[in-house]
């Protein structure tokens, strides 16, 4: 978990990238799978979820940060999920409020992300053993990587399900639409082929 | 006493913050839910304007109409009446909801003033399976249920979907959610018609 290969070093810079590729989320570590899986039919729904999830993620890790010397080691699950039920919360009010189609779209997997094991892994692994620039740095990072995967994974599946991306046609017009690519066997499929392409360029580099 | 005191010690935290957090999360509702309630109404209205293009203006209907469901439960129905420009009802609209292929779907319905018509539906909300199931969204479809008559329609597998009668020809490869829109539409038209009538709301013309 810690930056040995020299070219970043300081614990800051640490914090911020590694989750972007050496540790992340979906694609190195899969943890946090089932947005991955749900909502990446579009990437306009898959954003929107990205963003959502970096919001909590940095002000749990924040808070949880803030009060790591009073929790009692008993009772730190409890207390990290109420930090998170309580951002998940305010982030679902705001996309009803704002943004009402993306939230119906999103649908339960808003307030399914109080259960979603990466927000609970960086509270346990990172906040509560960092101090606070730390932790939002992290947040931010994880955040990112897991936003950049879930984009990748929604722009693969939109653009074979529909030929377009954000209403932009990509596809020639003769291109038939994979219908099964907007279902959950298109997700399951997309993101095994992304994770074995990533294993191999990993292996060769480390070869 | 002790006791209390070991139980305060341990779970001070735990309680201070549940405090601070639902406090927040009571501020943020009370910021936004106007808002959010809002969007709900600017919905429902766009849909229901869809429908009845002369509406002006929506009314909820003050009675207490219940419709039974195919499985027992009944449910209180929101009628609304619309009104044009000048005053004149033309006519009533209320939400429907069933169980289709996936999931439940919701449904508002619009008919004409002496429930003589339908003059339309739309879907509210539906998980029917993208490219078969929810193609009851489409307006191949429910132009089928414009101007049909306000009684019990039947779903048949061929036909021409442009005649104007009581027989609505089903999606192809979709004949779950077909019927199952089929159903609630005769389910909520009729009873809802039956009550009306039995209330003198609307005349006895049809009978």
């Amino acid at each position: 978990m810690s930056a040995s290969n020299g070219s970043i070093s300081s614990p800051y810079s640490v914090a911020l990238f590694s989750g972007l590729w050496r540790e992340n989320p979906t694609f190195r570590l899969l943890i946090g799978l089932c947005p991955p899986l749900a909502v990446t039919s579009a990437v306009k729904p898959a954003l929107t979820m990205g963003l959502s999830v970096i919001f909590v993620l940095v002000c749990s890790n924040l808070v949880v940060s803030l009060m790591r010397n009073l929790l009692r080691p008993h009772l730190r699950i409890i207390m990290f999920t109420v930090t998170i039920a309580t951002f998940v919360t305010i982030c679902d009010l705001f996309l009803k409020a704002y943004q009402p189609q993306m939230s119906e779209i999103l649908g339960a997997y808003v307030p399914l992300i109080i259960v979603n094991c990466l927000i609970i892994f960086r509270a346990e692994a990172r906040a509560s053993k960092s101090g606070p620039l730390i932790s939002i740095l992290d947040g931010i990072g994880m955040g990112a990587g897991f936003t950049i995967a879930l984009c990748i994974l929604a722009g693969v599946r939109e653009i074979l399900a529909t030929g377009h991306v954000f209403d932009i046609q990509v596809m020639p017009k003769a291109f038939v639409p994979w219908l099964a690519m907007q279902m959950p066997v298109g997700a399951f499929i997309t993101l095994g082929l992304i994770l074995g392409l990533i294993n191999v360029l990993t292996r060769k580099k480390e070869s | 006493m002790s006791k209390l005191k070991y139980f305060v010690q341990q779970s001070w935290l735990l309680l201070v913050s549940s405090f601070f957090f639902g406090l927040l999360i009571a501020v943020t509702n009370g910021a936004l839910s106007g808002r959010i309630e809002q969007n709900r109404i600017a919905k429902l209205n766009a849909l229901t304007k869809a429908l009845l293009p002369d509406a002006e203006r929506f009314q909820p209907l003050d009675t207490d109409i219940e419709v039974q469901l195919p499985d027992g439960s009944k449910e209180k129905a929101t009628i609304f009446e619309a009104f044009s420009g000048d005053g004149q009802r033309i006519g009533f609209s209320f939400n429907a909801r069933g169980t289709g292929f996936t999931g439940p779907i919701e449904l508002v319905v619009a008919v004409d003033k002496d429930f003589q018509k339908l003059m339309g539906f739309s879907v509210l909300a539906s998980s029917e399976t993208p490219g078969f199931g929810d193609q009851i969204k489409s307006d191949y479809y429910r132009r089928q249920f414009i101007n049909a008559p306000a009684d019990k329609l039947m779903l048949v597998k061929t036909g021409s979907a442009a005649a104007v009668d009581s027989q609505i020809v089903a999606i192809t490869g979709a004949t779950v959610s077909s019927q199952a829109v089929v159903n609630i539409v005769n389910t909520f038209v009729t009873q809802i018609r039956d009550q009306m009538q039995k209330k003198g709301l609307i005349g006895n013309v049809g009978q």
